[in-house]
């Protein structure tokens, strides 16, 4: 499931990036890793997605977060 | 091949020039006693917005010195830091390094950051490197940590916001975090002056016993690999670049001059090796994200063909996975996993329904501000020169017996042009607290999320929406609010469309004439040029794009938002006060000049006969004289007459002088209320009637229309010239009275068939 499809509130772990080499590696870097635990905090105005990631907030456009495939965090 | 041998012949260059020229360090130009290589170089690097400048300014006072790093354009600043009680009593050098995510660069700034670590070929290396950590981010930042451990260079670790983190519940232990990653760990909080004692002595106890850091653990499938290519690299390459480093550099597919193509490739085999051997157990996973993917509508479709997994994402990962490994054993987040206040902030503030709303609240808050909470101000600052000012100069003037001409130069021409600049800081100064304000508060991040996609329509970043609404109030600020725009491109374009933006010294001209010619549909006309002045921006923008700024890419917006904070007031005086200074410095001295030179003009009399200098009729001046020559080039577009003429040369100075020059051209008093123009409208209609052959309505409007186009005023230039650059102010003047001029002409050849 992709990330611009989950709702505030969602509890998910990131499984791959679908994203061009150079934007790849820039939200690699920001922690964007498969395996990494994701919470969706709000939907942007217009179409974006705000995420937690650990103790970080980064704001996604939503082209950005359909590229990023998601699974539902059951652990949590 | 050829390419990497001139690439290092390049370096080689560089490299000669700094060793011509050791002077170049400008602590030591200060006077510094310090032998030459004697002084211990220490570098702060680390993640943007940890503290790491606040901790150079802490740690090093005002023995600092901002400029170039020699062979490049990279600003860096520098200094001196004196510890007590030390062994080292010249002091160490403090280098702050430009602020980076991680050590593939992006920019120049980053890649003088990564080559100070990894080059041993450089000048000017640090001997131990200080890594500001923040505490609130761990995660990310120890990402960027294991990047430069993997460089060899001795490490100590600044733990930064501590106090930020201890608030949300997260306690983060400088001990078991030294443990967890075998480098010395201090927390500092350089604003209260903390913890800096202690990381003077770390420091110097690295630099008496420097020890290479402990590399983060990948796992033993990547650390195998990566153990195998370090050893090959070292043979060759060793002496030139921190072979661990390299051999991961390779592993991702980083370009690093000099490295042999046989290399290069071990390095692929590497990572081809690393990656899961079954194809097909991807396969199904990965078919049902490939249909949504190609027919989702804002994505290009090659994306089918992207590798589910690469080196680079493994390295990542296995970063990431260590960084993880070190939070468990260094931070209590017992009370940290509820959400924060900035969480429940945003879920309003960037909401669906009260994102736009709020959004748009805050720039009418910065619109209201910048265009009537300075009125008082300027009015205020006028009548002092009015009054006060003018009184004590013409004094001295008499006093002096000056003479006619210099009375005239000093009260018209620069009591005048000062008094001009001077209505401009209070403007400025509201942009610059505001901006800062926004910045500081957080909000800033938030609104560019929010309008995003809308800006985006125009190709621009959604900050570019915050100098363009400012605009509308007046272009000098507006300009000055491009610098909240990261990308140097952006900058620039925001910065060449912003003139087009019809500020309100220019409504009030709007308003004269559309009152005097159009009546009851004033308002429908004044309507129509900002309407043209938004067309003009996203037309003109567009353009820009295709021709000058191709190579600006549309950048996703992946944006770390900070957290929400009170704004302090040091911080904001102190940005504002650097930013106001550095406007009056550039545009100041162009707007008095202007000013003087226009007064100088109007002054001096052409030919004999007319007057002398100073009481010549303005029609007679030699200010007169131009408008006359210009003015046959406004006859395609009905209003080629010196009146017309001369009030738009005095509208390149200032739109606020536009209609009182009409008015000095005819002679009449200006009115005191554009609304009843009284015997400036009479002159004004004969004018028109008779330059446009009748068709006085198109005229009209073509004359607003290049009003609208053409250079807003000095100050516009000037404060262009600040941030963009002289070569293309002077090109987008080119442009703005070229595109001026075409659709005036359109408008009254195409208006005269019609009425």
């Amino acid at each position: 499931m992709r990330l611009r499809d989950c709702a505030p509130g969602d509890r998910l772990t990131l499984r791959r990036l679908r994203v061009r080499a150079g934007e790849r590696l820039r939200l690699l870097e920001l922690g964007f890793v498969p395996g990494a635990l994701l919470h969706v905090i709000a939907r942007g105005a217009t179409g974006g997605l705000l995420v937690g990631l650990g103790d970080a907030r980064v704001a996604l456009d939503g082209a950005t977060a359909g590229a990023l495939l998601v699974e539902p965090d059951v652990a949590r | 091949m050829a390419l990497q041998d001139r690439a290092a012949g390049l370096r080689r260059a560089t490299r000669a020039t700094m060793l011509e020229k050791p002077c170049c360090d400008p602590v030591e130009d200060a006077g510094d006693v310090a032998v030459r290589g004697e002084v211990p170089r220490v570098a702060l690097v680390g993640n943007p917005n940890v503290g790491k400048s606040t901790l150079f300014n802490a740690l090093t006072g005002a023995r600092q010195h901002v400029g170039n790093w020699p062979g490049k354009t990279v600003h860096v600043a520098r200094g001196t830091w004196r510890p007590e009680p030390t062994a080292y009593t010249d002091g160490l050098t403090l280098i702050d390094l430009p602020g980076t995510y991680s050590l593939v660069p992006r920019s120049p700034d980053e890649e003088l950051t990564r080559d100070l670590l990894v080059d041993h070929g450089l000048d000017g290396r640090p001997e131990v490197v200080v890594v500001t950590v923040d505490a609130a981010n761990l995660a990310r930042n120890l990402y960027f940590l294991s990047q430069v451990l993997d460089t060899g260079v001795p490490v100590v670790v600044a733990l930064t916001m501590v106090d930020v983190a201890r608030a949300r519940g997260l306690k983060v232990s400088a001990e078991s975090l030294a443990d967890a990653l075998g480098t010395p760990v201090v927390a500092v909080l350089p604003h209260q002056g903390q913890g800096l004692d202690d990381l003077a002595e770390a420091v110097c106890a690295m630099l008496a016993d420097p020890r290479p850091p402990r590399p983060a653990d990948l796992g033993s499938a990547l650390e195998e690999e990566t153990a195998a290519l370090t050893s090959l690299v070292a043979v060759g390459l060793g002496e030139r670049y921190a072979p661990r480093w390299l051999a991961l550099a390779l592993l991702c597919g980083e370009p690093v001059p000099t490295v042999p193509e046989g290399l290069r490739e071990q390095a692929r085999e590497a990572g081809r090796r690393l990656l899961p051997a079954d194809p097909e157990s991807a396969a199904p996973e990965s078919a049902a994200p490939d249909s949504t993917a190609t027919d989702s509508p804002d994505r290009p479709a090659d994306l089918g063909e992207l590798p589910e997994d690469d080196p680079e994402t493994l390295v990542a990962e296995a970063r990431y996975a260590w960084a993880h490994r070190v939070l468990a054993a260094a931070v209590d987040r017992r009370a940290a996993d509820r959400p924060t206040l900035t969480d429940r902030v945003d879920r309003v503030l960037t909401s669906r329904w009260l994102g736009i709303p709020v959004f748009l609240a805050v720039m009418w808050g910065v619109f209201t501000a910048t265009t009537t909470l300075a009125v008082p101000l300027q009015d205020g600052l006028q009548a002092l020169l009015d009054g006060p000012v003018n009184r004590a100069a013409t004094a001295v003037l008499e006093a002096v017996h000056a003479p006619g001409w210099l009375s005239g130069l000093v009260l018209n021409g620069l009591v005048g042009g000062v008094g001009q600049l001077l209505t401009f800081v209070p403007l400025m100064a509201i942009m610059f607290v505001l901006l800062a304000l926004l910045e500081d508060s957080g909000y800033m991040a938030r609104a560019a999320f929010v309008v995003d996609r809308v800006m985006r329509l125009i190709g621009l970043p959604g900050r570019a929406f915050l100098p363009l609404i400012v605009g509308f109030g007046c272009n000098v600020p507006a300009l000055a609010g491009t610098r909240i725009l990261a990308h140097r491109g952006h900058r620039l374009l925001v910065g060449m469309l912003i003139p087009y933006v019809t500020c309100s010294a220019r409504l009030t001209v709007y308003v004269l004439l559309a009152s005097v010619f159009f009546g009851s549909r004033a308002g429908t006309a004044v309507f129509a040029m900002y309407v043209l002045s938004i067309l003009l921006v996203i037309g003109i923008g567009r353009l820009l794009r295709r021709v000058l700024f191709r190579d600006l890419a549309d950048e996703p917006l992946v944006l770390e938002l900070p957290p929400y904070r009170r704004p302090t007031a040091r911080v904001v005086g102190m940005q504002s006060w650097q930013k106001l200074n550095a406007f009056l410095r550039t545009a100041g001295g162009v707007i008095v000049a202007t000013v003087a030179a226009v007064w100088l003009l109007s002054a001096i009399p052409l030919g004999g006969g007319q007057g002398g200098f100073g009481k010549v009729p303005l029609e007679h001046s030699v200010f007169g004289g131009t408008a006359r020559t210009i003015a046959p080039a406004f006859e395609p577009a009905g209003f080629g007459d010196w009146h017309s003429s001369a009030s738009l040369i005095t509208g390149f100075v200032a739109k606020e002088a536009v209609v009182s020059t009409m008015a000095q051209t005819y002679e009449v008093q200006q009115p005191g209320d554009n609304h009843h123009a009284g015997s400036l409208g009479t002159a004004l209609r004969s004018t028109f009637e008779r330059t446009s052959h009748g068709h006085t309505v198109p005229a009209v409007l073509a004359f607003m229309v290049f009003l609208l186009a053409y250079t807003p005023c000095m100050a516009t230039l000037a404060a262009q010239r600040a941030e963009i650059g002289t070569r293309l102010t002077m090109l987008g003047t080119g442009i703005q009275l070229a595109v001026a001029w075409l659709l005036a002409v359109t408008v009254y050849q195409i208006g005269a068939l019609l009425w």
